[in-house]
This record gives structure tokens, C-alpha cells and sequence, in this order.
């Protein structure tokens, strides 16, 4: 109210041109510093948030980040399956060798059941032998009681060769009988062994390929956790680059706080331009008030914008070294 | 043990993205908004380096400068300033004054990650 009340009684004298604007301006500047000023806080206090939320997101980024390098340090799904597999060979192996063992030991035993062969064989050769023996110790008793009183010792003797080649022959059939039980179970053995093997062979390879099955699946599915990881922690990379050149965009905030900060001080500056005792003329005031101004410039803007030349693109640059 | 460097500006966005670009490099980040703070920083830690603005309240970068190097402690210690003052004056003043390195705002980070990691003195 006092403001307008002092332009309307200014209105009521012809006044110097420029005079109403002087008036108005020395009202309006200090209010102009202080709107000026609160818009430059307020900027600064919004653009610190928003930068302290960008941090925040960098650094849940970086947690997370953190925490998927770490698992992908560590033994992997991926890294079991393939261990897995590896074993599983390893199994199969050990099977297709208790196998070879079992054939080894099979072909052993084949050679057992020529050995029985050739023992039935000895054992008829010694029944035959025992036989001619009795017929030669029968003759030997024949030509003994033919030779009367003097052939009685020799019939005695004959007598006991009969006798052992019976007992021979007995023992060759008995040889005979036992080689041919031992031959049979051989053969026994041999027959079961294989049906074992064939039987065996083909549980190995359905269980092997089972697993195949199961342990390719398991992969594919672990392939895709893998590729779809790797695929969100590029993206949070890409994001975090974003972000942070985000960060970098929102310098502007320093800059244009600082050439708020000094049109602020210029504006209250200048309220001072007419108190005191001004020994100078207006004119080389308002020229010291415009170089002292000049003087408290941070920027190249500033004083292009001083001078009147168009301020050009601002371009980061990179660094001097002294 | 991580080398310390302090970044000392009035402007807290300027810190902030000064802090991020540093630790992100594995270096400690200690922090003063002007030349006093720095001064009393520089008491209580041990710095290996200093990144400093120049327009600052209550001690400008450039005095800084000047104290830290005026000190016996502090005087072989390696200093940035990082400001929107691009004049060739300026950098004279800063180079007259010691600093080893000036960086103009608006800055890329990889700028002056480059120049800590160039200057950054070598051992513990």
C-alpha cells in the first residue's frame, strides 16, 4: 500500500523520464532479490532430492549387482548340472567295467568247462586202462593156474591187480561222474552270468539315457535362469549408467546457482547505489556499480552475457594438468 | 587400505557426483562445503588427496589452496580444483598457488576419476 500510495503522489507532479521507473525499481528489487533467491533455494532443495533419490537407486542397484557377480562367482545350477553329468559318466563307466570284469571272469570259466572236457576224458582213458589191466592180471591168473604150485605167488599178485584196476576203474567213473557235475554247474554258471549281462547291459543304457533325458532338461532350464540373469544385470548396468549420467546432466543446478546467487547480491548491490555521500557522478557510479558487478562473475556465460555476446553450447571438457 | 580424497564445494550435487564417480573407483570419500571445513578435515583425517571448488563462502578454493600448502604437513599434497572459472587468469592463479590439475564444470565423471587416479600419490 505505501509502495502504490508513493507512485500515485509521484503521479501527481510532472516527474524526469525515468523517474517512475527509478521509484518502482527501488521498491521492487529487494523484493526481486528475495523471489529470485527463493526460487534458486528451492531449485537447489528439489534437485539435491532428486539427486539423493537417483543415489539411492545407484546404490540398490549396486546391491543388487553385488549380490548377483557374487552367485555368479560361486558353483552355479549350470556348473551342478554339468558336475552331475560328469559323475553320472563316471557311474556308467564303473558299471560297463564291473561288466567287463563279469565277461573276463565268463570266458574264464569257458576255459574251466574245456578243462572238465579233458578231465571226463582222462577219466574214461583211466577206465579203460583199469579194464585192460583187469584183462591182462584175468590172463595173468589164467597162465598162473596153468603153471600149478609154481604159479601160486604169481596168482596172488595177478589177484591184487584186479583187484587195484577194478578199484582204478571205479575211481576213473567216480572222476568222471564229479567232473561232469562240476562241468554242468560251470556251464550253469556261464548261462545265468550272461543272462545277468544282457539284462544289466540293457538296465545301464535305459537308465543312462534316463538320465541323459533329465540332466538335458535340467541344463535347458538352467541355460535360460542363466541367459535371463545375465540379461537383467545388463539391464541394471544400463540403467545405473543412465542414472548416473542423470546425475551428471543435473550439474546445471551449481551453475545456475551461482549466477542466481550473484544477480542476488548485484540486485542488493544496487539498492545502495543512491545512500551515502556520493562524491561521483551517477553516471561513473552506475559504470563502478557494472565493473564491480563484472568482478564477481564465476562463469563464462556471465560475462558473455555481460558484454552482450551470445553464450555458446556448454561442453564438458576434460582436465588441465600444471 | 583404500586412499582418502577430499572434495570440498559448496554446491552438495557437485559432492554427490564427485562421491559417486570416486568410491565407484574404490577410493574413501571425506567431504567440506568450503575452505574452513576443508582446513578442519584435513586435521582430523588423513587425506591422500584434495579436490577443491574455487567460488566458495567463507574460504575460497584458491586460499585453500594457498593454507595447504603453507602447511608443513600438508604441502606435498596433490590438489584439483574443480570450478566453473574457465579463464586462463584464474588457472594461472591456481597454478601459481600449487594446484596440480584444473577441471572446468560441467565436468564428466571419467574426467576427473583420470586425474585422481593420475595424481593420487603412490604407497600408503
Amino acid at each position: 500500500m505505501d509502495t502504490q500510495r508513493e507512485i500515485d503522489a509521484t503521479d501527481e507532479l510532472p516527474q524526469p523520464p525515468g523517474a517512475v521507473l527509478a521509484a518502482a525499481c527501488s521498491q521492487a528489487l529487494p523484493i526481486w532479490a528475495k523471489q529470485i533467491d527463493t526460487a534458486r533455494l528451492q531449485a537447489q532443495e528439489a534437485v539435491v532430492s532428486l539427486m539423493q533419490r537417483f543415489q539411492n537407486i545407484i546404490n540398490r542397484l549396486d546391491t543388487a549387482l553385488g549380490a548377483a557377480r557374487s552367485q555368479a562367482g560361486a558353483s552355479t545350477v549350470a556348473d551342478d548340472a554339468v558336475q552331475g553329468q560328469q559323475l553320472l559318466a563316471q557311474v556308467i563307466e564303473a558299471l560297463r567295467a564291473i561288466r567287463s570284469s563279469r565277461d573276463a571272469l565268463a570266458h574264464e570259466i569257458r576255459g574251466l568247462a574245456a578243462y572238465a572236457d579233458e578231465l571226463r576224458k582222462m577219466s574214461s582213458d583211466v577206465e579203460i586202462i583199469a579194464f585192460k589191466t583187469n584183462m591182462l592180471a584175468l590172463n595173468a591168473a589164467i597162465e598162473a593156474a596153468h603153471a600149478g604150485d609154481v604159479g601160486k605167488g604169481f596168482a596172488v599178485v595177478a589177484k591184487e591187480v584186479r583187484e587195484l584196476s577194478a578199484a582204478a576203474r571205479d575211481t576213473g567213473k567216480s572222476i568222471g561222474h564229479k567232473v561232469g557235475l562240476i562241468s554242468n554247474s560251470l556251464a550253469q554258471i556261464v548261462s545265468t552270468n550272461e543272462r545277468v549281462s544282457t539284462r544289466d547291459e540293457a538296465a545301464v543304457s535305459e537308465s543312462e539315457q534316463h538320465i541323459h533325458t533329465v540332466l538335458e532338461r535340467f541344463r535347458q532350464r538352467t541355460q535360460l535362469l542363466t541367459d535371463s540373469a545375465a540379461r537383467s544385470n545388463a539391464e541394471s548396468e544400463s540403467i545405473k549408467d543412465d542414472v548416473c549420467e542423470a546425475l551428471v546432466q543435473l550439474q546445471f543446478q551449481d551453475r545456475t546457482g551461482q549466477i542466481l546467487q550473484q544477480v542476488v547480491a548485484s540486485i542488493t548491490q544496487a539498492q545502495q547505489l543512491d545512500s551515502g555521500a556520493n562524491l561521483e557522478s551517477a553516471d561513473q557510479r552506475v559504470t563502478d556499480y557494472l565493473n564491480g558487478m563484472a568482478q564477481t562473475y564465476t562463469t563464462d556465460e556471465q560475462r558473455q552475457n555481460h558484454t552482450g555476446v551470445a553464450s555458446g553450447e556448454l561442453e564438458p571438457q576434460g582436465a588441465t594438468f600444471f | 587400505m583404500a586412499k582418502k580424497v577430499l572434495i570440498v564445494d559448496d554446491s552438495e550435487s557437485v559432492r554427490m557426483i564427485a562421491r559417486l564417480a570416486l568410491r565407484e573407483q574404490g577410493y574413501e570419500v571425506v567431504e567440506a562445503a568450503n575452505g574452513v571445513e576443508a582446513l578442519q578435515k584435513l586435521e582430523g583425517d588423513r587425506v591422500h588427496l584434495v579436490v577443491s571448488d574455487v567460488n566458495m563462502p567463507q574460504m575460497d578454493g584458491i586460499t585453500l589452496l594457498k593454507q595447504i600448502k603453507a602447511s608443513a604437513r600438508h604441502k606435498f599434497m596433490p590438489i584439483i580444483m574443480l570450478t566453473t572459472e574457465a579463464g586462463q587468469d584464474k588457472k594461472d592463479e591456481g597454478r601459481a598457488a600449487g594446484a596440480k590439475a584444473w577441471i572446468t564444470k560441467p565436468f564428466q565423471p571419467k574426467v576427473l576419476i583420470d586425474a585422481v587416479a593420475k595424481l593420487m600419490p603412490a604407497g600408503a
